[in-house]
């Protein structure tokens, strides 16, 4: 698949099948992920698989914002012993590391027909509490992986003439 | 873990400590979720009628469109609320 229909086709799957992933394929999804660019190499990261279907449900009870019945889940944190190798900075750019890990796991996984969803919303307390996470890795981003029901719309992009500023801020691009 | 009422009681309480920080529109789409979920408890007892059924599937309509349409969702919520009202008005006190 070419990268930009991956980009361009990849949606947030709030509907899943119940059909099951395999560890291979969550396997290849996390090798993305790892190739992702990182400030000054430091590879923030740390991701915890969660495929076990009660710990997935477990899981979702702490999740607010964790929709349908998803076959794996990929908690991603960020390692702050390691991201402080990156300076002052290390903090912030661990995110963006982390962010860019993400979209590269999702789009893998479009591109083996298995939807994605980012989601935010979880307690971060509690789930540290239930994976056993350590103080210095927080939990900043979960994935829920699954095949989807349906591949939902697309929601309306801001137009690149409107996003993009020609050489200066507020010179458009014709 | 498959007690529905649980669950609820851990979706309501995790909700509380998100919308905290969350964006303001997550505030009506937790309540929504928690009343669908209220619904599915309902049904599992043999307590909905079948006028509490379309209602979640109002508010599954409804929760489609949140994160594209923002107007369209409150559009829904307030047929939701209209059709609620219906099935109050038709109750016997």
């Amino acid at each position: 698949m070419e990268v930009m229909e991956a980009i361009r086709g990849r949606r947030a799957v709030r509907r899943f099948t119940g059909e099951k992933v395999s560890l291979e394929d969550m396997k290849k999804i996390l090798e993305a992920g790892i190739w992702a660019p990182s400030g000054s190499n430091v590879q923030p990261w740390e991701f915890v698989l969660v495929m076990d279907e009660d710990n997935v449900e477990r899981v979702k009870m702490l999740s607010p914002g964790l929709f349908g019945n998803p076959s794996a889940l990929v908690v991603l944190c960020v390692n702050r012993k390691r991201a402080e190798r990156a300076g002052k900075m290390g903090e912030e750019s661990a995110l963006m590391d982390v962010s860019m890990a993400a979209q590269n796991m999702m789009l893998a996984a479009y591109s083996m027909g298995i939807g994605s969803c980012p989601v935010l919303s979880f307690n971060k307390a509690a789930l540290r509490e239930l994976l056993d996470i350590p103080e210095h890795v927080e939990p900043v981003l979960i994935l829920t992986f699954g095949y989807p029901k349906f591949w939902p719309k697309a929601p309306r992009r801001r137009p690149l003439e409107e996003v993009v500023h020609f050489e200066r801020y507020g010179r458009r691009l014709e | 873990m498959s007690d529905g009422h649980f669950r609820l009681l851990s979706f309501l309480i995790t909700s509380a400590r998100g919308c905290v920080d969350e964006p303001k529109i997550y505030g009506p789409l937790r309540l929504l979720d928690a009343a669908m979920r209220l619904i599915d408890i309902m049904e599992e007892e043999g307590r909905a009628t079948p006028e509490v059924l379309r209602l979640r599937g109002l508010i599954e309509e409804a929760l489609d469109v949140l994160m594209h349409d923002e107007e369209e969702f409150v559009r829904r919520m307030d047929e939701l609320s209209r059709e609620l009202a219906k099935i109050i008005k038709g109750q016997k006190t």
